[in-house]
């Protein structure tokens, strides 16, 4: 599921009314479009920072090797609001992540969609991509 | 963690007390009557609980996150919904958000906001039959700029364009991405998008209001203090409260003018009126003054409900990655368009 | 005559010995000093407040030194403190030892302070900086002006700390004239000071606040680090109210002061 933003404070310059859609320019500008990547791998360590939190997975090359990718995921001040701590999600579980990589090359990239060895997300919604409309009711 | 639904579980209804409160004193009985929450007696006032110094308790955790528009919307012309268009709207809003992106484009390069619960139907958000926050203009909109205002705009408009490309430097960037400060803080406290929180706390003489982004703290002094001198200017200005009755009213002067809210400049004054109108509910009105900008004072009013803590520590420029990763990217970006440049020429 | 001469023999008695038990204390308190209650009857330790004394360069006893920045020459430079850490140097592990004077010769480029981080605790209290609390029956705020650094004491409805910060995530409770804080949860990127004087994630602080006189409170703290520290260890001094009319915290938002410092090598240079 690839749920729209509607807002985002942190990068408008201008104090917007909420409910104007704006293009996350920022984020375009720090990770490219045109390098979408898909990484499977385990959970090292969740930085459970702000304004975004950190991912670090540990993903296995094709090749056998591992390296270690940092994947940008949301604040977790409302996931923690619902109850999530720093021992919820277990080091070691499994992640697929679908996203883009960073501009500057690195091994980094945001993370649009995280997902569990079972399929569901890793924190809420429900079904994988793919699944028609999900639980939203 | 299912979705919630939208009304029952994700909002705060307005008592039926408060409705009517809301909107015998505003609006034409139609609305009254459209309104089945509102049946009750108009004239039962809510009395706020007392703090043991014996100010109005404004006390605990708050949201301003709401789907009422800023502004009228285009073709809206009354000033209360029905219940069933307000659900409608805020239904509508609601799917707009959870609509997918398109793999491939801009849009789809960001974290999707709904597994983190930071989309507005998964938590607590204020509720009202309004079609815009701005009352007065009664036509539900901002006052146009005038020739003054429109100035200044366009010499920032020049400065920014002078300053060069938005990832240059980290001084092009916005400043809320720089972490220097967010929308939510104000004076006025506008909707941050997520993670529109607050608390409010108070002693003798103080009212404290914290806003979660980034980790904001205004320290109000009720103590008919002085005017504060011309030359302290600060990003939220300096606060001077007072009680009127139950309504607590902070008047606010001594912005630096490098935030400006809507195009303001440093004489920007901010009148803000809380007044606790039910247990869940406190009346947030705020009045905007700034003769160099607009030609009339315009006022809004965005309730703020109330909502679940805590208010985990929103530490923003220490772990700011995104600034030096969006830097570096750009750098890349121009040294490969120098060298396609330098290959093109030879 | 007899009995009064005894009583004055027995209330001598009492008084040397009180006063044998007063000198054991940091520092001489008004005896017996109870604050003004705060309207719900606990004492009220509301107001600014502001610790004078070099905590902030060096916790440990230290002699006057030359700065780190040339530039700024005595402006800059350390002023000597008897220091602030009760029964000698700092009880650190000797690889954490190593660390920390690794961190002292490389405190400006690691110092978080330079970065204008925030500050942790219990740093945050004597930086030089005023702070305002803010006393509430469920909520105890401690406000500073540093970097707008805040800290929530939670008064009721205790957690653990759901995750690390910078501040930490304090309960707190009356225990007779004092408010004790209990904080866990911090990560381990702030220092106790600009000398290099460091913590890990497994840092506990509980700190004591006490009304000494109208206008004086003692601050005690206790530190405990097991992957940092061989054992717990205490600091403590006054802290002084800010009694001007006007008094308050100003903003001293820093991040704009830093980001030169910080991204200015990833500036877009005037040739490219």
């Amino acid at each position: 599921m690839r749920a729209k933003l509607v807002v985002v404070a942190a990068c408008a310059g201008v104090l917007l009314a909420v409910g104007q859609a704006r293009a996350h320019h920022a984020f375009a500008a720090e990770f490219d479009v045109t390098k979408p990547v898909t990484l499977k791998g385990s959970l090292v360590k969740w930085e459970m920072v702000n304004p975004h939190s950190w991912f670090h997975v540990a993903v296995k090359e094709p090749d056998g090797t591992v390296t270690e990718w940092l994947i940008e995921g949301g604040s977790p001040n409302q996931l923690i609001r619902m109850g999530v701590t720093k021992n919820t999600v277990a080091i070691g579980t499994e992640l697929t992540i679908e996203g883009y990589r960073a501009k500057d090359g690195g091994l980094k990239a945001v993370g649009r969609n995280f997902v569990l060895a079972d399929g569901s997300r890793l924190f809420l919604g429900g079904s994988a991509p793919g699944a028609t409309g999900g639980d939203k009711k | 963690m299912n979705r919630r639904s939208l009304v029952s579980a994700g909002a705060v209804v307005l008592g039926a007390a408060v409705l009517s409160a809301n909107i015998a004193g505003q609006a034409p009985a139609s609305a009254a009557k459209a309104a089945p929450a509102a049946k009750a007696p108009a004239a039962k006032a809510y009395t706020p609980p007392k703090t043991p110094d014996g100010q109005p308790d404004l006390q605990g955790f708050w949201t301003n996150s709401t789907y009422v528009p800023f502004e009228r919307p285009q073709g809206v012309t009354k000033e209360f919904y029905t219940p069933d268009e307000a659900e409608a709207a805020i239904k509508a809003a609601a799917a707009r958000e959870a609509e997918q992106t398109e793999p491939g484009t801009a849009a789809d390069v960001h974290y999707d906001f709904s597994q983190f619960g930071l989309d507005r139907s998964q938590s607590k958000f204020s509720y009202n039959l309004r079609t815009s926050l701005v009352v007065d203009p009664p036509d539900g909109k901002v006052p146009p700029v005038n020739a003054q205002g429109q100035k200044r705009a366009a010499e920032r408009a020049a400065a920014r364009k002078l300053a060069g490309g938005p990832y240059d430097s980290v001084q092009n960037m916005a400043i809320g991405s720089r972490c220097i400060i967010m929308g939510g803080s104000g004076p006025p406290m506008m909707n941050a998008g997520y993670n529109a929180n607050y608390q409010i706390v108070q002693s003798p003489g103080y009212v404290m209001i914290l806003t979660e982004m980034i980790h904001d703290v205004r320290v109000i002094p009720l103590d008919n203090r002085s005017q504060p001198p011309q030359d302290i200017r600060q990003w939220v200005g300096l606060s001077r409260g007072r009680w009127e009755g139950n309504t607590l009213v902070v008047e606010t002067t001594n912005f630096n003018g490098k935030n400006a809210f809507r195009g303001a400049s440093e004489t920007l004054k901010v009148t803000e009126r809380f007044t606790r109108v039910a247990d869940d509910v406190i009346d947030y009105k705020f009045t905007i003054e700034d003769p160099a900008t607009w030609d009339r004072a315009w006022t809004a009013d965005a309730p703020l409900a109330r909502t679940e803590g805590p208010i985990f520590e929103f530490a923003c420029h220490e772990t700011n990655y995104g600034i030096a990763n969006i830097l570096a990217g750009a750098r890349a970006e121009d040294k490969q368009k120098a060298e396609r440049a330098k290959k093109g020429s030879n | 005559m007899m009995r009064s001469r005894l009583l004055t023999r027995v209330t001598v008695v009492a008084f040397v010995a009180w006063v044998a038990v007063a000198m054991t204390l940091v520092t001489a308190q008004t005896p017996g000093y109870k604050a003004p209650r705060a309207p719900d009857g606990k004492p009220n330790l509301n107001g600014i407040w502001q610790a004078i004394n070099t905590a902030n360069w060096d916790i440990e006893a230290h002699s006057a030194a030359p700065g780190p920045v040339l530039e700024l020459g005595a402006a800059g430079a350390v002023p000597g403190g008897l220091g602030v850490v009760e029964g000698g140097p700092l009880p650190y592990r000797p690889e954490a030892l190593t660390k920390r004077n690794e961190n002292r010769a490389n405190r400006l480029k690691l110092d978080p302070e330079v970065k204008c981080y925030l500050p942790g605790v219990p740093r945050a209290t004597y930086m030089g900086f005023p702070f305002q609390i803010i006393q509430s029956q469920k909520h105890v705020m401690l406000v500073h002006e540093y970097a707008g650094a805040v800290r929530t004491v939670y008064m009721t409805d205790q957690v653990e700390a759901p995750a690390d910060s910078w501040m930490g995530w304090s309960n707190g409770r009356w225990e007779g004239e004092s408010l004790v804080v209990d904080t866990k949860g911090f990560n381990d990127l702030s220092w106790f000071d600009r000398s290099g004087n460091f913590h890990s994630d497994a840092l506990h602080v509980v700190e004591r606040f006490t009304a000494r006189s109208a206008d004086t409170l003692i601050y005690e703290v206790t530190v405990e680090d097991p992957k940092v520290f061989s054992r717990p260890w205490k600091m403590s001094m006054p802290l002084y109210r800010r009694v001007e009319p006007n008094a308050q915290i100003l903003e001293f938002r820093c991040v704009e002061f830093v980001e030169d410092l910080i991204y200015g090598h990833l500036r877009k240079q005037p040739s490219q």
